[in-house]
């Protein structure tokens, strides 16, 4: 895109800033634009489910209720009560929505359409995404209220409980990909198995890893079945009970985004990404990006499909889900891929 | 636990079963009905918004015998009585506090003439608490509003009775 | 059977009953419950509705009315057989043949015995399918509303008026079906106690007529109270709802008023809703303004009296304010306390020359009693009844006073209070031939110095004597008029001049507690101060008033016209800005910058009780003994009755619709029953 602007006869630096910044907006406001309507499709989803008709009234199927409800949260008066730290209750909800938005600067949407496509992408992620605790600890805190702070310290025990887990299970990934680059990362899972399947999930020995990167892209988004620090009934609304008007919809946007992001991370990681599910030619004709984009849309609804089945779990369930299953698992999985790839000798 | 069970367990055979439950319903005819344009069914017994019925000659009903102000379990009926101008016994004051009504019905089941009635009306939402403080002019009115519908659910289950 | 106390068995057990009890009584004094319509304990038996059925052997193989059945030795009373159920069944679905059942509408509902019963012991669905008999309503005055269809004929109503009353006011026209319960040419209930029969009536034919449809007995607060229309104290119960005073009706008490109540302490409830003062008052050239209390008490503290203070008490005060008006005045030095309000100044130094010696149930037992100066009927409507009672038992009554009918035979000697020092021959012989010997001065009596010549004729004929089977009598009574009367004796409200005392002494500050009846203008160079509860004569002469509670509106401690000292309860608040009285009195102190020495209710009874001792307990207080006579007394003058109209003797009467009507109607004469119909 700097090239592009180049050819409109600007300097490269003056290019390369605009690229940027048209990059950023290019994906940050479709971003913005599918949370809208991916929460739109999570209501229909769980409707469905529960056979209900879900929203329906607003715009044509109730398209427009994500835009409606947007607009009513964004009219309503900003409530901050007296007794919360003023500063870190306005910052919090911020932080949470911008850290949701930076994570995707590295996602390869397509072979080229790659905002930044450093060689340490997965590292960023993983640091972003442990940024995000801050929003729901800082908000917990400043509330000043007991529920959200019980919930900001369930928010964060189980974030940084599943991180570990998941670290794990993308060293699986990196070492037989080979690099922390998501491109790269997206490109080794070309032809991976027998040649014909994009993808690193029907290796065997990753699949299970997938499925717990699954399962651990739930708890670290706070989806249902973990949503526990939104427990309703025990925690009123969690950490946003204090929170209205923008400051509320901002943690809404932030945790739809994370949602996506961690589709998104899904799809790069274990399916392939942007190339088609099987190696055939034919299958090139459609863009990088409309198979990136369905992989997505393919795990939101799996994402919607767990909220409608499993009921929540208990908080100790969740811990012992986390320290007793997942990270004994996905270490004992590093041992066995690792020395798998010793001795087929993939690295040589 | 059994090899049956720890196979089950590791390959999530429960979640995977649960999850085409939902999967089935999730292509079911959904049991959502439109409603402001379409409702459902009513049975004669339902106990929606209060009326005071009149008889066909117009003469109202209430005799302030006040066993539903007795009877109601939320304290929600407030009556005052005097004997009218020919010396009949009528209220003065009939009054409905409906945010505390819990709608239990057990006013007009107290109802020796059938005065206090629970119509079919449920769509009685108001803008401010004090619409919702029913005083006897609007029970009264009520009561000419629903009287086809409250005379006909009242012999519809009259048969039960 | 004789004097032995027969030994019957009911349901199994076995006990002894008095001679003489009927069935019914032997079955109550097992613990049995007999349902009954037409009996009451205090009415004669007449045995007509057969509710009382029961089984007993040996006798005819078929129920038996249990309370026109008496007694006898080693009679098996069955109450719970097979054939008592049915009896009873059978008994309740007749009853209710002609009964309307028309309980919701009925002001009887939800304290009505025969829904009661029927609940109990009936069989729950009718057979009869035919018309019931209807019957026109009977008037029967201001009081008593009338549905008489609902009537079941237990003539409760004919036998209290014939008996109790002592009028024959109503009776039962026609026979079997077509009987009819009416007042004779529908004229008006006149008597005093004529409401009683709304308490006595078992179903919803007789009514309360202003209490009509006002409220279920369910929503009601009773109150124990006593009642301030007379000096007789009766026991009440007092119902409101909400901060309403709705009715009073009469609780039992043997010893006051068994279980009646006169009309006027009954129905003046609705006075309490009006007339009355709910907040403060000041004359301010020469016209009563509404004030704030702080005013008010800034009033009152600007006339700094000092020790220039008197305090009249009204017929209606309790106790506890008198005694806090008397530590109000004894702080600021002074001891001007009256209470008799209408000027009588007999001397108060020994109450028992003051008091109803032998007691309102006593009474019952005379056999002979001179009444002076006393319109008995009006005076103390109840006293009434019991003295009749007395001349059923054969007591002879001689009265001295302005003739009128007491609804029993007396003797009336005359007007003229000399009278007393030259009673006829025959007075004096059934005087001295009578066993329990009384003598009643009344109010009229006082006024004319009949004290003294009483005294003399209390010891002439031996008043205070012991019985021959060993208790003591003492046959001297004084009968007062108000409610308030003994407690002020007892609390020193009585000067030796009487109310010209405190007219002498030219207070700068008369405190009026509720006193309507006093004469103010012998206290023009005064400020006069109405601590009160109704716009009466006292607030209309008053420089500042201070509005107070009325006797349902606050706690406090009666002495009725026998010594008997008597609590009454608050039943609700009193209106608007009004107080209790004593807490004024406790701020009059404040502002005067004098100490009373109580900051409580409790605290002001207790300094009260330590003050006079017999306050404290319950019951009749012990005056001693009757002080020596003076023989050289004389009374003189034509005795006339103060009670000119029963209906409106007090305040709260005055103020209430109810006993205006009264009045014109039953004692004017004047025609309101087109307008009731």
């Amino acid at each position: 895109m700097t090239a592009f602007f180049q050819s409109a006869g600007l300097p490269f630096e003056a290019a390369w800033l605009l690229a940027t910044v048209a990059g950023i907006l290019l994906i940050a406001f479709p971003v913005m634009l599918a949370v809208a309507i991916v929460i739109y499709f999570d209501r229909k989803i769980w409707a469905a489910m529960a056979l209900r008709k879900g929203p329906n009234v607003v715009g044509p199927f109730g398209i427009l209720q994500s835009f409606a409800d947007g607009l009513k949260v964004f009219l309503q008066e900003t409530i901050i009560p007296s007794a919360a730290n003023k500063g870190l209750f306005l910052i919090a909800p911020i932080i949470t929505f911008t850290v949701a938005l930076l994570a995707w600067a590295v996602i390869p949407f397509s072979a080229t359409a790659i905002l930044s496509n450093i060689n340490v992408g997965l590292l960023y992620i993983l640091a972003i995404s442990s940024l995000g605790v801050y929003g729901t600890v800082i908000a917990g805190w400043s509330s000043n209220s007991k529920y959200p702070f019980f919930s900001a310290m369930r928010a964060s025990a189980q974030m940084i409980s599943y991180e570990v887990s998941i670290g794990f299970i993308l060293i699986c990934v990196v070492l037989w990909a080979g690099s922390f680059n998501l491109d790269t990362i997206v490109q080794a899972q070309k032809g991976h198995v027998f040649g014909i399947v994009n993808g690193f999930v029907a290796n065997p020995l990753l699949f299970p890893m997938w499925v717990m990167f699954l399962i651990s892209g739930m708890a670290e988004t706070q989806r249902a079945p973990f949503d526990l620090t939104e427990a309703e009934s025990e925690l009123v609304a969690g950490y946003q009970t204090e929170y209205s008007s923008m400051a509320f919809a901002l943690y809404w946007l932030g945790e739809y985004a994370n949602v996506l992001l961690m589709c998104a991370l899904n799809a790069v990681l274990f399916w392939g990404g942007y190339l088609p599910p099987l190696d055939i030619p034919v299958l090139y004709a459609v863009p990088g990006l409309v198979w990136m984009l369905g992989k997505i849309l393919f795990f939101f609804f799996i994402f919607s499909w767990v909220k409608a089945t499993v009921p929540r779990y208990r908080y100790d369930q969740l811990m012992r889900l986390g320290w007793k299953v997942f990270l004994p698992v996905s270490l004992a999985w590093v041992v066995i891929v690792s020395g798998y790839l010793m001795i087929t000798g993939h690295f040589a | 636990m059994t090899v049956a069970q720890l196979i089950k367990s590791f390959t999530l055979w429960e979640f995977l079963k649960a999850h085409l439950i939902t999967l089935k319903y999730f292509f079911k005819v959904k049991a959502t009905i439109n409603y402001p344009f379409e409702k459902n069914p009513l049975s004669p017994r339902f106990r929606g918004e209060h009326a005071l019925r009149r008889y066909p000659s117009g003469e109202e009903r209430c005799i302030a015998c006040k066993l539903c102000e007795a009877v109601c379990p939320a304290q929600a009926i407030t009556i005052e009585a005097e004997p009218r101008d020919d010396g009949s016994r009528r209220t003065t004051r009939y009054d409905i506090d409906m945010t505390k009504c819990i709608y239990c019905g057990f006013c007009q089941e107290a109802c020796p003439v059938d005065a206090i009635v629970e119509g079919p009306n449920l769509e009685f939402a108001t803008e401010t608490r004090e619409e919702l403080l029913y005083d006897k002019a609007k029970l009264l009115a009520n009561g000419d509003k629903w009287e086809r519908a409250l005379a006909a659910n009242l012999e519809a289950d009259a048969p039960y009775r | 059977m004789g004097s032995q106390m027969p030994k019957v068995t009911v349901d199994g057990t076995e006990l002894e009953v008095p001679a003489g009890a009927t069935v019914l009584q032997a079955c109550e004094l097992a613990g049995k419950e007999i349902p009954r319509f037409c009996y009451h304990e205090r009415l004669s038996i007449a045995g007509n509705c057969r509710m009382c059925l029961v089984e007993v052997s040996p006798g005819p193989p078929k129920p038996q009315a249990s309370c026109a059945l008496p007694a006898t030795e080693g009679q098996v009373i069955k109450t719970d057989s097979e054939m008592v159920k049915k009896a009873r069944e059978g008994v309740m679905e007749f009853l209710l043949i002609n009964h309307p059942l028309d309980c919701p509408i009925c002001d009887q509902g939800g304290e009505c015995d025969l829904q009661d019963q029927s609940v109990a012991y009936g069989r729950g669905a009718s057979r009869y399918d035919e018309n019931k008999r209807a019957v026109t309503d009977k008037y029967m005055g201001p009081l008593i509303k009338t549905t008489m269809t609902r009537c079941i004929h237990c003539t409760r109503c004919v036998r209290f008026s014939e008996e109790v009353a002592g009028v024959d006011e109503i009776g039962a026209l026609y026979r079997g079906e077509n009987m009819q319960i009416s007042t004779y040419l529908e004229h008006a209930a006149k008597h005093e106690l004529s409401a009683n029969v709304i308490d006595l009536c078992p179903v919803g034919a007789l009514t309360s007529r202003p209490y009509a449809f006002e409220a279920r007995p369910w929503e009601l607060k009773k109150t124990l109270s006593i009642d301030v229309s007379d000096a007789i104290g009766a026991n009440v119960r007092v119902d409101a709802r909400g901060r309403e005073v709705l009715r009073i009706l009469p609780r039992v008490n043997d010893d006051v008023n068994e279980e009646w109540l006169s009309d006027k302490g009954r129905f003046q409830v609705d006075g309490l809703t009006k007339r009355r003062l709910d907040r403060p008052w000041i004359r301010r050239d020469g016209k009563l303004t509404p004030a704030t209390w702080a005013e008010a008490f800034a009033a009152v503290a600007s006339i700094n009296p000092g020790s220039s203070i008197a305090a009249v008490a009204g017929d209606l005060v309790d106790c506890e304010t008198m005694f806090a008006a008397k530590a109000l005045l004894g702080a600021l030095g002074s001891s001007l306390l009256e209470g008799r309000q209408t000027g009588m100044s007999y001397p108060a130094d020994n109450l028992a020359a003051v008091n109803f010696n032998t007691t309102l149930a006593g009474i019952e037992i005379a056999d002979a009693v001179l009444i002076v100066g006393s319109h008995i009927r009006w005076e103390a409507a109840l006293l009434n009844a019991r003295l009749r009672k007395a001349v059923k038992r054969g007591a002879r009554v001689f009265v001295v006073g302005p003739e009128y009918d007491l609804t029993y035979k007396a003797e009336f000697l005359g007007d003229d209070a000399a009278l007393l020092g030259k009673l006829p021959g025959h007075v004096s012989e059934a005087f001295g031939a009578a066993k329990r010997p009384a003598i009643i001065i009344g109010g009229a009596g006082l006024a004319k110095g009949a004290l003294g010549p009483a005294l003399a004729l209390a010891e002439q004929w031996n008043l205070v004597r012991t019985l021959d089977d060993g208790t003591a009598w003492n046959g001297f009574n004084v009968l007062h008029m108000a409610a308030s009367r003994m407690g002020g004796l007892m609390l020193g409200y009585a000067q030796a001049g009487g109310i010209a005392d405190l007219v002498a002494a030219k207070p700068k500050l008369v405190l009026s507690l509720g006193a309507d009846e006093v004469d103010y203008t012998r206290f023009a160079g005064s400020m006069v101060v109405y601590i009160g509860h109704h716009g009466d004569k006292g607030a209309h002469a008053a420089d500042i008033i201070l509005p107070g509670s009325a006797y349902t509106e606050k706690a406090g401690t009666y002495v009725n016209t026998e010594g008997r000292v008597q609590y009454a309860e608050k039943a609700v608040f009193a209106p608007g800005d009004a107080r209790e009285d004593w807490t004024i009195l406790r701020a009059l102190a404040d502002a005067f910058g004098v100490s009373v020495g109580f900051d409580s209710f409790e605290e002001l009874r207790a300094a009260m009780v330590a003050a006079v001792p017999a306050l404290g307990v319950e019951g009749l207080a012990d005056y001693g003994a009757l002080p020596q006579a003076d023989k050289k007394a004389t009374a003189e003058g034509t005795i006339t009755y103060p009670i000119k109209d029963f209906y409106l003797t007090n305040p709260i009467a005055r103020a209430s619709a109810t006993m205006q009507r009264c009045s014109a109607e039953l004692l004017h004469g004047e025609d309101f029953a087109e307008a009731a119909e």
